[in-house]
This record gives structure tokens, C-alpha cells and sequence, in this order.
């Protein structure tokens, strides 16, 4: 198991979906960067995925949050899940226009 | 932003509570409603919510107006659809549980809620891509010269 774990990743990290969007129009969209950021996070590398998509790991968190909240019906969870919801817009939104300030669209 | 500026108002738990109270006056002084409804809401309020249903599309509401965040990479169309479903879905639960408070949970109502939010920041924000992507496909249509330049400065 503990050699087929990285195998499996590397084979991850060689088959992941093209952007439809940047194929077609030749810049990034405001979730590439997204599965990469998955992969990084899958390796362990923490940084290296807040680096590639800030909004993974919250993305995971408000996922792994609204299961939660779902299967105990938590008393403030409906409220946290909004205001998390748009701290994350926001992260995605000024991750995107940073991008585009830097010129990291064509990469 | 007029849209945004709509969301903190209904962040407030205080004028739900406020809006809970008129809507169940005129149902006891109405007599257009039937008696048997109008009795078993504040047996189940009292209760501690035994005899409360969940709000039916809550659930699927909320999960669809989170998956709608990460589906805005799909051409900003997956994350619009996904966000007006969640949008319409937790809206309609909203409108079901104002009508008559007393039959469905409140934490289901507040899902709903959460829901209806989530989908509503969700369309925003595939709405602001697709406009971003519209003046760009308009301005390499006009000035083709000067996207391409763009371009080769790049690569």
C-alpha cells in the first residue's frame, strides 16, 4: 500500500481534466488550479496548495462542515456555513483578480 | 450590488422572529382557515418540534448552492445553474415556511435559507465570470490586432 499511494498520485497528477474554458480560450478560469491545488493536498503539500488555489482547503472544510452539520443538526450551523461560504467567494474573487494583476492568466 | 447589499438584511434572525408573529394573528382571527391547522403549530412548538416535518428541498438546496462554488470553473454555466437551482429550491422552502411556521422545523428553515444565500453568491459571482468573459470575447472580436499581441507578449 505505502508504494502504491505515491504511484497512484503521480498517475493523478498526469490525468487531470482539462480546463474546457482555457483549451478554448487560451487564459485560466477562476477554478483552474483547483485539481492541482487537490493533488498537492493529497501529497501533503499544504503550502504548495494554498500557492496553486487558496480556496481548496476551505472548500474541503465547508464540505466536510455541511456533512456534519446535516447529520447532527448543528444549533449555528447553517450560520457558519453562510458566512464561510462567502469568505470563500471572496478568497476565489481575489484570488482571480490577483491573477490577472500579476499575469498569471497564460501560463 | 444591490443584491449584495439585500444579504445582510436577511442574515438577521431578529426580523424573522419579527415576521413570525403577523403571519400567525391573522391566522387565528381569520376565518377563511380551517381550525385543525391552525392548532397543531403551537402544540409543536411547545413540544420541542415533535410533530415537525423538515422543509422538503433544504437539504438539496444547500448541498447544490455549495457544489455551485467550485462548479463556476465549468465555464461559469455548471456553477449559474447549480446556483439559481439552489437559489429557486431554498426561495420556495423560505416562502412554504413563512406561509405557516409551525409545520416544519426551524432548522430545516434555516438550511433552506442558507441554501437559498449560498446559491444567491454562487449566481453572482458565474454571472460576474460570464460578463468578464462576454467583454472579452467582444474585445478580441473588435480589436483581434491587439488580443493577439496580448498574447504573443505572453508566450
Amino acid at each position: 500500500m505505502a508504494q502504491q499511494q505515491p504511484s497512484f498520485l503521480e498517475w493523478l497528477s498526469h490525468h487531470l481534466f482539462a480546463c474546457p474554458f482555457k483549451t478554448y480560450f487560451g487564459f485560466d478560469c477562476p477554478g483552474c488550479g483547483l485539481q492541482r491545488s487537490i493533488v498537492a493536498l493529497l501529497k501533503g503539500d499544504v503550502i504548495d496548495s494554498i500557492k496553486l488555489y487558496p480556496a481548496t482547503i476551505p472548500l474541503v472544510l465547508i464540505m466536510v462542515f455541511t456533512l456534519i452539520h446535516l447529520k447532527f443538526d448543528l444549533k449555528f450551523g447553517a450560520f457558519a456555513i453562510k458566512v464561510a461560504f462567502l469568505g470563500i467567494a471572496v478568497i476565489i474573487l481575489i484570488n482571480y483578480i490577483y491573477k490577472i494583476y500579476n499575469h498569471q492568466l497564460i501560463a | 450590488m444591490s443584491e449584495e447589499q439585500e444579504n445582510p438584511q436577511e442574515n438577521n434572525p431578529i426580523d424573522l422572529n419579527k415576521s413570525e408573529n403577523p403571519v400567525e394573528i391573522p391566522s387565528t382571527s381569520g376565518p377563511v382557515t380551517p381550525p385543525p391547522f391552525q392548532q397543531p403549530p403551537p402544540f409543536g412548538q411547545f413540544q420541542g418540534g415533535m410533530g415537525q416535518q423538515n422543509l422538503p428541498n433544504s437539504t438539496i438546496s444547500l448541498v447544490l448552492g455549495i457544489l455551485a462554488l467550485p462548479a463556476c470553473c465549468f465555464y461559469g454555466i455548471f456553477g449559474l445553474i447549480f446556483g439559481i437551482i439552489a437559489w429557486v429550491l431554498g426561495g420556495g422552502d423560505v416562502k412554504k415556511y413563512q406561509s405557516n411556521p409551525g409545520l416544519y422545523t426551524e432548522s430545516s428553515y434555516k438550511n433552506a435559507k442558507a441554501g437559498k444565500i449560498c446559491g444567491m453568491i454562487a449566481t453572482i459571482l458565474s454571472l460576474l465570470f460570464i460578463g468578464f468573459v462576454i467583454l472579452i470575447v467582444v474585445g478580441a472580436i473588435t480589436h483581434p490586432d491587439a488580443y493577439d499581441q496580448f498574447f504573443k507578449g505572453f508566450r
